[in-house]
């Protein structure tokens, strides 16, 4: 006779998602279905939005039996079913052991709630979702990674019923239906959590969507951009032509043609860059942006609003001095600026909390946004063109040279980005790698171990931790290294 | 308290020969009930704040059966209250997390413990230790062995633990020694059942009066006495104990009689130690053990005669014994001695000296124990080859660490801007010593924030500082709860800073809770009559710290956090030396959506007038530097693809769990930040003058060529219409 092992279940979730109530009503629909059953779990202070981890134990019944010990841990290697409500807490436990090719079915909803880790650095700190997913593929008997969170949407249902009724359908677990049913309806909203049972029991939970956005349709004949750049090159036209008219947007054209034809990468990375660049973030801008009509469907979805409802927008803009002053000519701008400086007055802004569903907010936006015409003419404008002229002087006399570096020297772009102390702090950073890196090396001191690969651990280190020294401390041991070399 | 425990009143009600089921804690619960207690006390803290928050709303039960429940301000209180079982002989028991909790009880513990008890005492402590564990991890083991407590540690089963809170009293009076019962997290939390009995009506009890004890200068932990008492202790009580626990075989042995080696384990852990066995099949699921093993239910104070019978003709003896330092095995060593046994123990010599023993660290241990003894030992030794061989292949296909997710400010939490106002004060004006302290405010010390130099203890923080002061260029300041303030700070912290002219800020966060706790309140919780269990007096912060001699006192709004930044500013740059009070004020959002949300939704489906409002991004303006969650961190602020070809790196973006508590525009205003951020405010069920004015307003947008974003109401009036779902 073969020993009899419970099935372990572990549930992996954050805190506040509803994986206690899942663990509730799969321990309570064991004990409906006459199993011996326990649960536990270490809630703590995670049920604020942290990590944590649920286990439960089921023992099919059979008459004379005794008490059984069941377990209060879940073991590496002995986990039959893994459900997570989302991906990375899955590939967490799979990481630490708990899924097995042997063993484990793992449920998941293929979803994402974005760690801190990911959401603070200043470009796409986001970890793979295909990595995750195939670290518990890897790991798993069996995976069944769905989008269930759309099934829940789809039912008006929250996610922890939708994955108990995937549970129910793996028949993983010696429980018939109807004893999850039973449980589910001696909780609360029985009604909605049962809708939810039902949708994870029999729907078909749809495969995650592609996050690839589309390019907007080319007019001009790009067939001189290799391939991969032209669909960013159409979008650049489009944007350009929206953000000060088509006699920029050919003015982009000529300028991306120059780097057409040294390497694919230099032209993908010109073809973005030139058009972020080219229609830098100003105050006309953004009351252009927020007058944009394709906005007003998007915001009436957010708002869930219904037939009747009143919905107002208010915008949180706050324009500092410089910001506003930068809309002035040079001649003018500049001796205010210095003023301002020397006055302290930099952080003396004004708040505008404009709303355009009103009247007045509207009109104040729109005489914004009618500035559009007089752009070429303000400090903004004429130091965007300086910035811009010694940027392309960098890509162009480094691609003469170094091609592969002039990949990065194009790609440094991404460090000027934003508004405000943002952007300040992102020209800052810039400029110190411009002057301290790459004029060097085109100079013909070249940074140990390449100019590429100084410039990725440069934009890796500004983007990580902007505020922070990491850039600092990249420079400076780039330039100790470089002085040990001078010295050897 | 915004939650119901309706259904788990209706378990502490359950009668004789009836089946409970429920959570471990809660049987615990219901088993002082069942004991006759005549008082219950306690001071929350996970695992332990079930308790206290059923036995609140039990208010009729307890009225029934004349039980006095007092949610102390502290555990010390809570460890105080125990004094009227040494006056009489009335049972009592009381609650609270260990070990931070029986630190501060510590005091009140030792002189409850010098004369002992006659009615029975039991302390409930949630033994935090292991994974999920929020404090430092002592063992509660060494209070039980310098105070002579009775220590009982019971088999994580409802009808074990139910039979050791029963048994706690019964030894706690046959001994004189107060009784502590310690509950792992994992076993607090578990669901289990027991038959249940009926509950006990106390025979002294406040509804069942009697007169006070005679004057007896014996019963006083004051010397002379005193010294008779620590012989009492030795010479009569821990004799008296060992003899109940034997009597009514408190400890278990299972497994064969006989056999050259044996293992003794804490009760707590025999779960987990039976899963190991079975999987080397020395033992099944159902505990029927193929080694001899002693279960200490009571691991204070042991039986020597148990423990040298248990011992005796084995060759080796195991001691499965979590947590530093080896108690067990070093009392165990001693009777082994003196009883000139020649078996060799074991213990922290196969098993590690610290941490949690969860099943590869217990297979580990156990098989090089029996294999030393030619047992052969057939399951993994660790981490299993399967589990091993699928860690690699998740990490192959992880590439890199998986980034940590501790635990955070919940959306819309009114601490999170406090913490996004200091951290741009130090910005512009340079790093702060930051001395923090035990509650949610303490996951400020996580991402984004990483605000914190020191944890000394609840309610601790001003007086960590005070020895900084004057040794950094800025005034340190002290972040401290609520919670901390009435639990120890006030006296701790603003007295004596007061008292002795200490030159720093203190930054009190009144949420109206004791949130991170369970959400508990606190003498400045505001009285709720609708909630029976609300014991809340409204008692003013602002008036305790001016009452004890604060000055410089000002309340500011939480969410503002310009105003929060000139606040601290002012703080930092007074030019009187003392100390400066900063009360920042707003409602754990944890508690106002509990109350808020039903309410809101009664209230629009009944077609009344509600404005709800929420947050949003444009991804069109948002350029992906993500400054803002820098300087935020709310779980609802997170990221999407910018849905443009040109910009790969995501946005920010709000999700649907926002709850519009305005954060994210107050940063974007105070940081300067950018314009990415909108505001919507909905107006449901609006009236006819609400009607108007939007009918007059787009009548002008659309003349001046915008449109208005308002759906067109239907034809006929609705009835109740709910807000669509996500």
């Amino acid at each position: 006779m073969t020993a009899r092992v419970p099935h372990r279940v572990l549930i992996a979730a954050l805190g506040g998602e509803g994986g206690g109530v899942l663990t509730d009503w799969i321990t309570r629909a064991a004990v409906i279905a006459g199993h011996w059953a326990t649960r536990t779990s270490i809630p703590g202070v995670a049920q604020r939005t942290g990590a944590t981890t649920y286990y439960v134990e089921i023992l099919p019944r059979e008459p004379g039996d005794p008490e059984p010990v069941l377990g209060l841990n879940a073991a590496p290697g002995r986990v039959d079913v893994l459900v997570s409500t989302e991906l990375l807490e899955a590939a967490r436990r799979a990481e630490a052991g708990f899924v097995t090719r042997e063993r484990t079915l793992a449920i998941i909803a293929h979803r994402r709630a974005y760690t801190l880790a990911e959401k603070v650095a200043a470009g796409d700190g986001r970890l793979p979702e295909e990595a995750l997913a195939e670290a518990v593929r890897a790991a798993a008997r069996e995976a069944r990674i769905a989008d269930y969170e759309a099934l829940a949407r789809r039912a008006g249902a929250s996610l922890n019923a939708v994955l108990l009724g995937a549970l129910a359908a793996s028949r993983a677990l010696p429980i018939p239906e109807e004893a999850f049913r039973e449980a589910i309806r001696a909780g609360k909203a029985a009604e909605s959590n049962l809708r939810g049972f039902e949708a994870g029991l029999t729907g078909e939970a749809p495969a995650p969507r592609a996050e690839r956005p589309e390019a907007p349709a080319a007019k001009d004949d790009l067939s001189w951009l290799p391939e991969a750049a032209r669909p960013l090159a159409a979008a650049g036209i489009a944007r350009l032509t929206d953000y000060q008219g088509p006699a920029l947007a050919e003015r982009y054209l000529a300028l991306l043609r120059e780097f057409a034809g040294v390497s694919e990468a230099l032209a993908v990375s010109m073809a973005r860059h030139l058009a972020l660049r080219m229609s830098s973030e100003d105050v006309i801008r953004v009351a252009q942006l927020k007058l944009a009509a394709a906005r007003a469907p998007r915001l009436v979805q957010e708002a869930r609003a219904r037939p009747g409802d009143i919905v107002h927008v208010v915008e949180f803009m706050k324009p500092g001095p410089a910001e506003i002053l930068s809309l002035l000519p040079p001649f003018l701008a500049r001796p205010l600026l210095r003023l301002v400086e020397r006055r302290g007055w930099q952080h003396a802004a004004v708040a505008l909390n404009v709303s355009p569903t009103r009247p007045f907010g509207f009109l104040r936006l729109r005489l914004l946004a009618g500035l559009r015409w007089w752009r070429p003419y303000t400090l903004k404008h004429a130091e965007e063109e300086a910035w811009l002229a010694r940027w392309l002087d960098l890509v162009r006399r480094t691609a003469a040279t170094d091609p592969a570096a002039a990949v990065e020297v194009a790609e440094t772009a991404r460090l000027v980005k934003g508004y405000a102390a943002t952007d300040q702090r992102g020209r800052a950073n810039w400029a110190r790698i411009a002057a301290e890196v790459i004029e060097p090396a085109l100079a013909g001191d070249p940074p140990p171990g390449g100019l590429a690969d100084a410039l990725v651990q440069c934009r890796i280190a500004a983007q990580k931790n902007p505020e922070g020294g990491a850039l600092e401390a990249v420079l400076s041991a780039l330039a100790a290294r470089r002085t040990g070399r001078a010295a050897a | 308290m915004e939650v119901s425990f309706r259904d788990e009143i209706a378990n502490l009600r359950l009668g004789k020969g009836e089946v409970f089921r429920g959570e471990g804690i809660l049987a615990v619960t219901k088993a002082l009930l069942q004991s006759g207690v005549s008082y219950v006390g306690g001071y929350q803290g996970a695992p332990v704040s079930h308790l206290m928050d059923v036995l609140v709303q039990a208010g009729d039960l307890l009225e029934e059966l004349g039980v006095h429940l007092q949610t102390c301000t502290g555990e010390a209180a809570a460890a105080a209250m125990l004094g009227a079982s040494v006056a009489y002989p009335m049972r009592g028991a009381v609650t609270w997390k260990a070990i931070v909790g029986t630190n501060v009880a510590a005091d009140a513990l030792s002189n409850l413990a010098s004369p002992g008890v006659i009615g029975g005492a039991l302390i409930v402590v949630g033994e935090d230790y292991g994974e999920g564990a929020s404090v430092a991890q002592e063992r509660s083991h060494a209070f039980a062995l310098k105070s002579g407590l009775v220590l009982l540690d019971p088999r994580p089963d409802l009808p074990t633990i139910v039979r050791m809170v029963e048994e706690g009293f019964a030894i706690s009076e046959a001994s004189g020694m107060p009784a502590m019962l310690e509950l792992r997290i994992r076993a607090c939390h578990v669901f289990g059942s027991f038959v249940a009995k009926d509950n006990v009506k106390p025979a002294l009890s406040y509804k069942n009066p009697g007169q006070p004890a005679r004057f007896d200068y014996g019963r006083l932990a004051h010397p002379p006495v005193t010294f008779t008492q620590e012989a009492d202790k030795v010479a009569r009580r821990i004799p008296a104990a060992i003899r109940h626990l034997l009597d009514h075989r408190l400890n278990e042995v299972l497994g064969p009689a006989e056999g050259d080696v044996g293992i003794i384990v804490q009760g707590g852990l025999f779960n987990a130690l039976n899963a190991e066995l079975a999987e080397a099949g020395l033992s099944d699921v159902f505990g029927r053990l193929r080694i001899p093993v002693l279960v200490l239910n009571v691991t204070h104070p042991l039986a020597p005669e148990q423990i040298a019978g248990f011992a005796s003709g084995k060759r080796g003896v195991l001691v499965v014994e979590e947590g530093a330092p080896d108690y067990l095995e070093q009392a165990i060593g001693q009777i082994l001695r003196r009883a000139d046994l020649n078996v060799a123990l074991h213990g922290k010599d196969v098993l590690p000296m610290a941490g949690e023993y969860t099943p590869p660290v217990l297979a580990a241990g156990l098989a090089q124990f029996l294999e030393r003894y030619g047992r052969r030992w057939i399951a993994a030794r660790g981490l299993p080859e399967p589990a091993a061989q699928a860690r690699r292949a998740a990490q192959a296909a992880l590439g890199a660490a998986l980034p940590a997710r501790p635990p955070g400010f919940c959306t819309g939490c009114p601490e999170r801007p406090v913490f996004s106002a200091m951290k741009l004060v130090q910005q512009q004006s340079g790093p702060l010593h930051v001395s923090a302290d035990i509650g949610c405010h303490a996951f400020a010390t996580f991402a984004p924030f990483n605000q914190g130099h020191t944890i000394l203890g609840y309610g601790m923080s001003l007086a960590s500082a005070a020895a900084v002061a004057g040794t950094v260029p800025r005034r340190p300041v002290a972040v401290m709860g609520d919670g901390g303030f009435w639990h120890n700070g006030l006296s701790t912290g603003v007295a004596s800073a007061v008292f002795n002219r200490d030159d720093a800020v203190l930054l009190v966060l009144d949420n109206g809770y004791s949130s991170a706790t369970g959400v508990q309140d606190i003498p400045s919780s505001r009285p709720r009559p609708e909630n029976d269990g609300g014991r809340g007096k409204g008692v003013a912060i602002e008036g305790a710290l001016k009452g004890v001699g604060a000055t410089w006192v000002r309340t500011v709004e939480s969410y503002r956090v310009k105003e929060m930044m000139r606040a601290l500013r002012d703080a930092l740059a007074d030019p009187v030396k003392g100390l400066k009070v900063i009360v920042a004020r707003g409602e754990c959002m944890l508690a106002r959506q509990r109350r808020l949300r039903p309410a809101q939704a009664k209230a629009i489906a009944a077609g009344e007038r509600v404005v709800q409002s929420r947050f949003g991004v444009d991804p069109d303006v948002c350029t992906g530097d993500h400054a803002c969650i820098r300087l935020n961190g709310c779980p609802s602020l997170t990221l999407k693809p910018s849905g443009d070809v040109l910009k790969d790196t995501p946005v920010a973006h709000v999700n649907n769990d926002c709850v519009g508590c305005g954060l994210c525009g107050e940063v974007a205003h105070a940081a300067q930040l950018c314009p990415s951020f909108y505001r919507l405010d909905v107006i449901r069920n609006p009236t006819a003058w609400d009607r108007f004015r939007a009918r007059v307003g787009d009548a002008l947008l659309r003349l001046f060529g915008g449109r208005p974003l308002s759906l067109p109401a239907p034809a006929a009036e609705p009835a109740a219409r709910p807000v669509p779902a996500e």
